[in-house]
């Protein structure tokens, strides 16, 4: 039985088509998937509809018999409220001043619904898998973790029981062991009846949610049918795109460079933070941890969230604290940050995870490259750091024309490619990529993978890689390092790790790949 | 909660402290003395008085004295004002700035919250451009223009109000009103910036997709957020506001506490003016404390 059905849905923002004549439906009980690259138009296609993003619609949606389209803000609140929405952003998408609680009875009185005592919403709670759900009922969100967020969120979007559950991207800023277990919360949500319709640009993901697939392309549906039809046999370009760029564990291991000699040596790593709050305390983040890293070698640090990967790596590459532990750069130990002479700084560079968060806004592309090379290499004169930022921009493939652009007309991906620029400009013999491909979508992911492997290849360069993802460390790394609460449980190389996991953290982790 | 508050405490004590021997050498080091007139006074005479008020002992012994008094709660005789000490000079002005400041805090907090509020719930509407341009004429506008400008329209003209003169609630209207115009054209200022960016962040998103009424939006989910600069500024301005405010009690011919402190100042009436500086200074830490615990009402992230 169709519950909601979206049919000739255009949308034009300012002159710009966003959307041409988008179709879909979602059944009762059923998970309908909107696939596609960012910018196709996906989560558009969800929020217009009710009203919750720019610019007016035409065309028709109809949820249980009811249209959406063309209805003012007054006439529409009622509507909505037979839908319930998540959002991708645990981590903002909660009012930070409100409790829990307060936040779920709001959800579930809304609309002129009882309010909900204690004991139906810590059965609300405990219905999306949180445990002591009464205690959490007084919490604020920034005292829980993402995915404990996440399982509020939808919590509040069913409290007040709507027939349609719209999440767009809900676990894309998760790790991948939660991706598996928030999708199966909706998924027995979906046994009373509820129908979900899920945004994501994770196609592995989605194969195991879904029941049916839509793939998006530039505003349009080019590709519509049961999820596993579509994604074992896609009749698009489009589609078989999507699929050859989504990582996978099983194909053939990629061609890496042989390592060199030994380059970085980190031994007994620990470094610990004070928790906050009236009763102080130490959490340890990380304890006795230590790896070595060659010339040309790829070393991935793989873990799920708060395990402590970040950590260590920004301890090893002296962009965090260090507590005690040495490193040793070709045999001789690497001084703390604030020791560095310019030659050590210039050892290893970063690359984040955000790109548009980690490039100054008001400064063009040429500017922020040729930063450390002011810094790092302050003998170089104008036309030999201007001649460096044209190399490296060519290396990253972006070429010269985009030196005089600021980050907000670059795309992730291509902001991405100016942050690697940026870290590569003063010649590291190593980088740090902190999630470097996560916040991108699966087609720009695997080009910026790609261009990484190229680089390794072509510079001889060391990568330490912070990843939540094993098929990034399957495409680029020699060796996986495996975290679980501040410590090394497991370290060798990619291909007999993932074969045979020895520790219980990778065996969660390629259960959930 | 308590931490917050026995910390502030621990450093109220020496930043008083700080402010006492700062304001005592600075007033010291400005020339001229109390007993300073048109006549020149009889040397003999002068050295008598200055011996009197132990003004002829070295200035270490002189601090030395002050603070062991103030310790007990004795702010001195005032030098000019004979036969008053500065407590009862204090305690006579005060309650008159109270009631004036705390009035104009009042008004100016529930205009300037309520212009912004207004504002934002239809932005670029006519009602956020005349929120806009009102509040920038309020701020723009100094209170010794405003003041006499209503004295002359309500007072004078209309003759709905007493002029000038403490008596009765009436009196206060208009002295109220011009010192919380400023205070309630930046609060909406603040307000107004402040909201625009809380709706555009995307918690405000997530309760209106719950279906809550916009208002409630705003009010609930928008507002707290938004406020945490609005009591930035509230809090210092507070303390100004309450301690007394000299043109508009000298416009108005209130007996505030803000014209003793302006004499004070010009009669070198040292006990005087340290005991309104030491005021100010509670006053300012005390506004400081509220609006840090305000802060963690507002935003419990700050409370870690």
């Amino acid at each position: 039985m169709t519950l909601y059905a979206v049919e000739h849905l255009s949308l034009e923002i300012g002159g710009a088509r966003i959307l041409e004549d988008v179709g879909f439906a979602v059944a009762a009980g059923g998970c309908t998937a909107l696939v596609g690259a960012s910018g196709s138009g996906k989560t558009m296609s969800c929020f217009a509809p009710f009203g919750l993003a720019a610019g007016r619609p035409r065309g028709s949606a109809r949820l249980e018999g009811a249209e959406l389209i063309g209805l003012d803000e007054r006439a529409l609140r009622p509507l909505r409220a037979r839908a319930g929405f998540v959002f991708q952003q645990p981590l903002t998408a909660l009012t930070p001043h409100l409790t829990i609680g307060a936040q779920l009875a709001e959800s579930a009185s809304a609309l002129g619904g009882a309010r909900p005592d204690r004991r139906a919403m810590a059965a609300m709670l405990d219905r999306v898998g949180l445990s002591d759900p009464e205690a959490k009922l007084d919490q604020w969100p920034h005292r829980l973790s993402g995915g404990e967020r996440q399982r509020v969120m939808i919590a509040c979007a069913t409290a007040h029981g709507p027939r349609l559950l719209v999440a767009d991207e809900p676990t894309s800023a998760l790790d991948a062991e939660l991706r598996h277990a928030i999708l199966d919360v909706i998924g027995r949500l979906r046994e009373d009846g509820l129908g979900v319709l899920l945004v994501s640009h994770d196609l592995p993901l989605v194969a195991r949610h879904a029941d049916r697939v839509v793939v998006m392309d530039a505003g349009r549906v080019v590709e519509d049918g049961p999820a596993r039809a579509v994604i074992e046999t896609p009749a698009q370009e489009v589609t078989r795109a999507l699929i050859a760029a989504s990582p996978r564990l099983d194909s053939p291991p990629p061609d890496l460079p042989v390592p060199g000699a030994p380059l970085i040596e980190a031994r007994g790593i620990a470094v610990g933070f004070r928790t906050p709050g009236w009763r102080r305390g130490r959490f340890q983040a990380v304890a006795d941890a230590g790896f070595a890293l060659a010339e040309g070698e790829a070393l991935a640090i793989v873990g799920r969230s708060g395990s402590g990967k970040s950590t260590l790596a920004r301890a090893v590459a002296r962009l965090g604290p260090c507590d005690s532990g040495a490193v040793l750069w070709r045999g001789r130990p690497l001084p703390p940050r604030a020791r560095m002479g310019t030659a050590e700084r210039r050892l290893i560079q970063p690359v984040f995870q955000d790109p548009a968060a980690s490039l100054d806004p008001r400064w063009t592309v040429a500017q922020s490259i040729a930063e450390p090379l002011r810094n790092l290499i302050p003998a170089m004169d104008d036309a030999a750091r201007a001649a460096r930022v044209g190399a490296v921009l060519d290396e990253v493939e972006l070429g010269e024309r985009f030196a005089a652009r600021r980050p907000g007309e670059l795309s992730g991906g291509q902001a991405q490619r100016v942050a690697i620029a940026r870290a590569l400009a003063a010649d590291p013999e190593a980088i740090l990529l902190d999630e470097a491909t996560s916040a991108l979508d699966v087609l720009v992911a695997g080009r910026i993978l790609a261009l990484l492997g190229r680089l390794q290849a072509s510079r001889r360069l060391a990568i330490l890689a912070i990843t939540h993802d094993l098929a990034v460390a399957h495409a680029l790394c020699h060796r996986l390092a495996v975290m679980e609460a501040g410590r090394i449980v497991e370290i060798g190389p990619v291909p007999q790790l993932l074969a045979s996991p020895q520790s219980a953290a990778l065996t969660r982790l390629v259960a959930a790949q | 909660m308590p931490a917050i508050l026995i910390r502030r405490l621990a450093t109220a004590i020496p930043t008083l402290f700080a402010v006492v021997l700062l304001s005592f050498l600075l007033m010291r080091v400005a020339p001229g003395s109390p007993f300073d007139s048109e006549r020149p006074l009889d040397p003999a005479i002068r050295a008598a008085m200055e011996r009197a008020y132990g003004l002829d002992q070295p200035l270490p012994v002189q601090l030395g004295r002050y603070l062991a008094n103030i310790a007990t709660g004795d702010f001195g005789p005032s030098l000019v004002y004979k036969d008053f000490t500065v407590s009862k000079l204090i305690a006579q002005g005060l309650p008159v700035s109270l009631q004036l400041g705390g009035l104009a805090l009042l008004l100016a907090a529930l205009l300037g919250v309520g212009g912004g509020i207004a504002g934002a719930l239809r932005p670029g509407g006519w009602i956020d451009r005349s929120v806009s341009v009102a509040s920038s004429l309020a701020v723009a506008l100094p209170s010794f223009v405003t003041g006499p400008v209503l004295a002359l329209v309500f007072a004078l003209w209309l003759a709905w109000l007493p002029v000038s003169g403490l008596g009765g609630p009436s009196s206060l209207v208009l002295p109220v009103i011009a010192l919380a115009l400023p205070v309630a054209g930046a609060v909406a200022r603040l307000t107004r910036t402040g909201l625009a960016a809380a709706l555009a962040q995307d918690h405000v998103r997530t309760a209106r997709a719950r279906g809550i009424a916009p208002v409630r939006v705003i009010v609930r989910h928008a507002l707290p957020p938004a406020l945490i600069p609005v009591v930035s500024y509230l809090g210092p301005a507070a303390a100004g506001l309450l301690t007394g405010a000299v043109v508009i009690e000298t416009v108005f011919g209130l007996p505030g506490l803000g014209r003793y402190f302006v004499q004070g100042a010009l009669n070198r009436d040292y006990p005087l003016v340290m005991g309104v500086v030491i005021l100010y200074a509670g006053l300012i830490l005390l506004f400081n404390l509220i609006a840090d615990l305000l802060y963690g009402w507002l935003d419990p992230r700050v409370r870690g």
